[in-house]
């Protein structure tokens, strides 16, 4: 990043800032990241689990009173002795049992019949609107992640930040990450240890590639080089630094999502995830392949909800599930079903609202090709990830979704209120200096997510003291300086837009 | 683009458009390739060379033609093998080629199909239409077994319909999305019944015909596959939409509609025959542009295959490019789903262009990252003393590039690729007979191929 860049994420060119003058000599890598984290997301993380193939919606959220769902499906049916009650007229997928005391704890929403009109039944079209959150007759390049962080989070490039804005677990990347503006958002992998040993001994390569049809494809792979190297290394220390605490199976997707929990509780700011599993395609025989199906997904669910509890991040983590389509009302031939339309989709976490919204499907109101209606648009629920999860603005919606969407209360947002200025007052620490220890006292006037962090004076972080949601109240953390050399060291506190700075001098 | 629809052939054939062709149309090239080329005219190396048809390559085993052979793991390491030798040895054709681009184009997966017995006869129906008619291939492929497997056409019976493979042969085959409608689907699905498979063998099944009248189309009868397939290629779409494969294929990913229908249109009216729109395109102002250099990220299978026919390996490792064609996504037989390799920039991401990295890096250390010794060792010295500049750092480096890279290097990299070799030595100093030279020349293989310009054909 150049000076001016540099300078402009510091607030210095915009005034938007308040950190500058006291910390004019820190280095661009901690506090272009804090800058970008003050704006954004307050550590709050969506992890997206996409189910490839189309997933038997109807077979997944059985309505176990409907016969027309009985007649349709001879024998592919799901008995309503079989289903998991989930009220008097829903139930689940056996092979869903893992999910069912999350349900009962109030921890899995389930949306019915999420779509988007003139649906498209081509897995590649129908993905490809699913993860541009175009309309249905509007092709678009990019992902509504990869828009979400080049648009909505503030001036910054992708290389600017000290963690990637962006995870997809698995090594073919997601047009999810993708923004046409700025590139690619988001980096891929298999493991952090893979990674890592890949990287190993890479050099970057600054050299600005002509503005032409090949210079432009040179000017991708430089990026995507750099952004390699860039990551790896923080990304190994901090899966390194955490172990699961929770047992996952030992398939693909627990893999997956047993990583993702350890970088989220590893320290990794990255607010987005990106999992997936495939096989959803189930056209021929499709009652024991779609059973060990659910059966994969849900206990890798399970197991990552329980780790993020364990890790105590539980709070600041939501996981929501989505497939290209449905599949149809009546089976086929085959013993499979053919591709559909609207289907259910999970939200999960602890701050979700759990239950049931919207009714099961209407089976005698199918569309001409007996598909099913759909009742919510899909882009309503990547509305309430974006502002209810991840604290976006709701006018900013336009540029991340096509328009405006109304949202759903699907997540709790007691932990997104952000501060205002005079929310809350951070002390000076005492004593100060310090050896080893030192009190840093705050107040809270206003409930918000604060977030505390020590830097040293090189600008690097030292520490995050607090990182969560606050009641109104008086407060008092101590930094424990035995680890870190003498020297001076700043803490932060910073909640929405608004931070507030001190120095700290350390002698030993 | 600028030069727009510009069919008409190339008035020079320099050494330029000979690196240009080569690097298109094979899986890498090395300094003879380019004399050979430059020692004809274009005309008779794109028509009498790359164009031209191949005698059929031996069968890699018995195997293939005994459909109770169960040995299906090593049969498929064989058939893979199999495939890369062909592509390192073929020559100046496009066949292999071709076949990797219909490979990519009516896909199936070994895991579905499940005997790579089957994958093998597929394999050999494209090498047979590789550069033949687009038509009769879709015929052929419509009812060939593995096809028939993997898209459900042996489910597809009278009464109960499965649409899987009509669906797939309109939309990724033939025509593209938007160019049928659902009622295509489903009356196609009904003319496409009866088939069924029987060990390596497709067979048609009287009572699994439905034997009625389907409107496909617009057109009314008891339609089969082959009425099926007529009626598609008498859409215009489907000479727009195998052309903008091919535009993809050979000039770039980015659209350029006016050429595509220029392409279209002789294909069409060669009754769907691939040579003169092949011929046509390559020899053509519009690929030897400048702008279309260099415009391409290799395949994970082109960059190895490439890698290997650029240092004239003899024997190439195949089970070490089987790993890296694992890590960079490109395993031959099995494509990630129907509609194949997306290419282009979904090849590069944050994990495997760093095993790309590493892939050059162990050709030319000969030595795998975790230890144990290729097939075959570079000899770096004894190659670079095939050039005429080898005792000019200088020249040099511009000769090497001439047959490593597309992209123009810029003074930058081409100082840092100098320093790479000179390794801390003054520019005179340089001499392959000097005892540094081979590693110095490892350096800088290694820096050259680690260049991000490398990714690019």
């Amino acid at each position: 990043m150049d000076r001016r860049a540099f300078l402009r994420n510091l607030g210095v060119i915009t005034g938007a800032g308040t950190v500058s003058m006291v910390l004019g000599n820190i280095s661009v890598r901690a506090f272009s990241k804090s800058f970008l984290n003050v704006q954004s997301v307050n550590g709050k993380v969506i992890v997206i689990l996409q189910l490839s193939g189309g997933n038997d919606g109807l077979n997944t959220i059985i309505p176990i009173e409907d016969s027309l769902y009985y007649n349709a499906r001879p024998s592919l049916r799901i008995a309503k002795a079989d289903a998991i009650k989930l009220n008097n007229l829903t139930g689940m997928h056996p092979s869903l049992m893992p999910l069912k005391s999350l349900f009962d704890d109030g921890k899995v929403a389930i949306v019915q019949n999420v779509g988007y009109d003139s649906p498209d039944r081509s897995h590649f079209r129908s993905t490809d609107i699913w993860l541009s959150a175009s309309d249905s007759n509007v092709v678009v390049d990019d992902g509504w992640v990869g828009r979400y962080l080049a648009n909505v989070l503030p001036d910054h490039n992708n290389f600017n930040t000290d963690h990637p804005m962006a995870i997809q677990i698995g090594s073919t990347q997601s047009a999810l990450l993708e923004c046409t503006c700025q590139g690619t958002m988001g980096i891929s992998f298999e493991s952090p240890n893979q990674f890592y040993q890949l990287i190993n001994g890479s050099i970057a390569d600054n050299d600005p590639p002509p503005n032409t049809i090949a210079g432009n494809q040179l000017k991708y792979i430089k990026e995507i080089a750099a952004l390699s190297i860039r990551y790896a290394e923080v990304i190994k220390e901090k899966a390194d630094s955490v172990q699961n605490m929770a047992t996952y199976p030992d398939t693909r997707l627990g893999r997956q999502l047993a990583i993702v929990a350890e970088l989220i509780a590893g320290g990794l700011e990255t607010p987005v995830y990106l999992t997936s599993i495939g096989g959803f395609d189930t056209h021929a025989n499709q009652a024991g392949s779609h059973s060990n199906l659910l059966t994969g997904v849900s206990e890798a669910i399970a197991a990552f909800q329980a780790d993020l509890e364990l890790l105590r991040v539980a709070d600041r983590v939501v996981l929501m599930t989505f497939s290209e389509f449905g599949r149809r009302v009546n089976q086929n031939s085959s013993g499979g079903t053919d591709h559909g339309t609207a289907a259910p989709l999970f939200v999960i976490g602890r701050n979700v609202y759990g239950g049931l919204y919207g009714s099961n499907p209407d089976l005698s109101d199918l569309d001409n090709s007996g598909d099913i209606k759909f009742k919510y648009d899909f882009r309503q629920i990547y509305a309430t990830l974006l502002t209810s999860q991840l604290g976006m603005p709701a006018d900013r919606m336009p540029d991340v979704l096509p328009r405006s969407f109304e949202t759903l209360p699907l997540i709790s947002d007691r932990n997104f209120l952000q501060g205002s200025p005079g929310s809350f007052q951070l002390e000076q620490n005492y004593p100060n200096p310090f050896n080893p220890s030192t009190s840093i006292n705050y107040t809270v006037r206003v409930p918000a997510a604060l977030k505390l962090e020590i830097y040293s004076a090189a600008g690097d972080r030292v520490t995050t003291l607090i990182n969560e949601y606050k009641e109104a109240g008086s407060y008092s953390v101590r930094f424990d300086g035995s680890k870190y050399p003498s020297g001076v060291y700043f803490a932060t506190m910073e909640s929405g837009a608004v931070r507030q700075t001190i120095k700290m001098v350390l002698i030993k | 683009m600028k030069s727009g629809n510009n069919l008409n052939k190339i008035s020079v054939w320099d050494e330029a458009a000979a690196r240009h062709i080569l690097s298109r149309s094979l899986f890498g090239y090395n300094k003879q390739d380019v004399e050979f080329a430059l020692s004809i005219t274009l005309d008779e190396f794109v028509d009498n060379y790359l164009l031209a048809d191949q005698p059929e390559p031996p069968q890699p085993g018995a195997w293939v033609n005994d459909p109770t052979d169960d040995n299906t793991t090593e049969n498929t390491r064989e058939l893979i093998y199999w495939w890369y030798n062909l592509m390192m040895t073929q020559g100046y054709s496009i066949r292999e080629r071709m076949v990797l681009f219909w490979h990519n184009h009516f896909v199936s997966e070994v895991s579905k199909v499940s005997l790579p017995q089957r994958m093998y006869w597929q394999n050999k129906l494209l090498r047979d239409f590789a550069m033949g008619n687009v038509r009769e291939l879709t015929k052929t492929i419509t009812i060939d077994p593995a096809m028939l497997i993997y898209l459900d056409g042996v489910r597809n019976r009278r009464g109960a319909p499965n649409e899987n493979y009509a669906r797939e042969l309109m939309e990724l085959f033939t025509l593209g999305i938007g160019n049928y409608t659902e009622q295509d689907i489903q009356e196609g699905a009904r003319a496409l019944t009866g088939w069924r498979v029987d060990g390596l063998t497709a067979y048609f099944t009287q009572d699994r015909f439905d034997n009625e009248f389907k409107t496909f189309f617009g057109e009314t009868g008891n339609l089969n596959y082959i009425d099926v397939v007529n009626i598609i290629f008498n859409q215009p779409a489907a000479a727009t939409f195998l052309c903008r494969e091919l535009y993809h294929e050979f000039m770039h990913v980015a659209h350029d509609e006016v050429s595509i229908a220029a392409m279209a249109q002789i294909l069409s009216e060669n009754n769907f025959e691939l040579k003169p729109v092949l011929s046509a395109l390559l020899k053509s102002v519009m690929f030897h542009t400048d702008e279309v250099r260099g415009a391409k990220i290799k395949g994970p299978v082109e960059l190895m295959v490439g890698a290997m026919r650029q240092f004239n390996v003899a024997t190439p490792d195949y089970p070490y490019m089987r790993t890296v064609a694992a890590q960079t996504k490109q395993e031959l037989f099995s494509p990630p789903n129907v509609s194949g390799w997306d290419g282009d920039k979904v090849w590069i991401n944050t994990t495997t262009l760093p095993a790309r990295n590493i892939f050059t890096d162990t050709v030319v250390n000969g030595r795998r990252p975790g230890g144990g010794d290729l097939t075959f060792q570079l000899n770096l010295v004894e190659y670079v003393r095939t050039f005429s500049s080898s005792e000019d750092a200088v020249q040099l480096i511009d000769d090497i590039a001439k047959i490593f890279l597309q992209f123009p290097l810029s003074e930058n990299r081409k100082e840092y690729l100098l320093n790479t070799l000179l390794d801390g030595a003054e520019v005179y100093d340089w001499s392959t007979s000097d005892p540094q030279a081979e590693d110095r020349l490892k350096l800088f293989f290694k820096a050259l191929m680690r260049l991000s310009e490398y990714q690019l054909s």
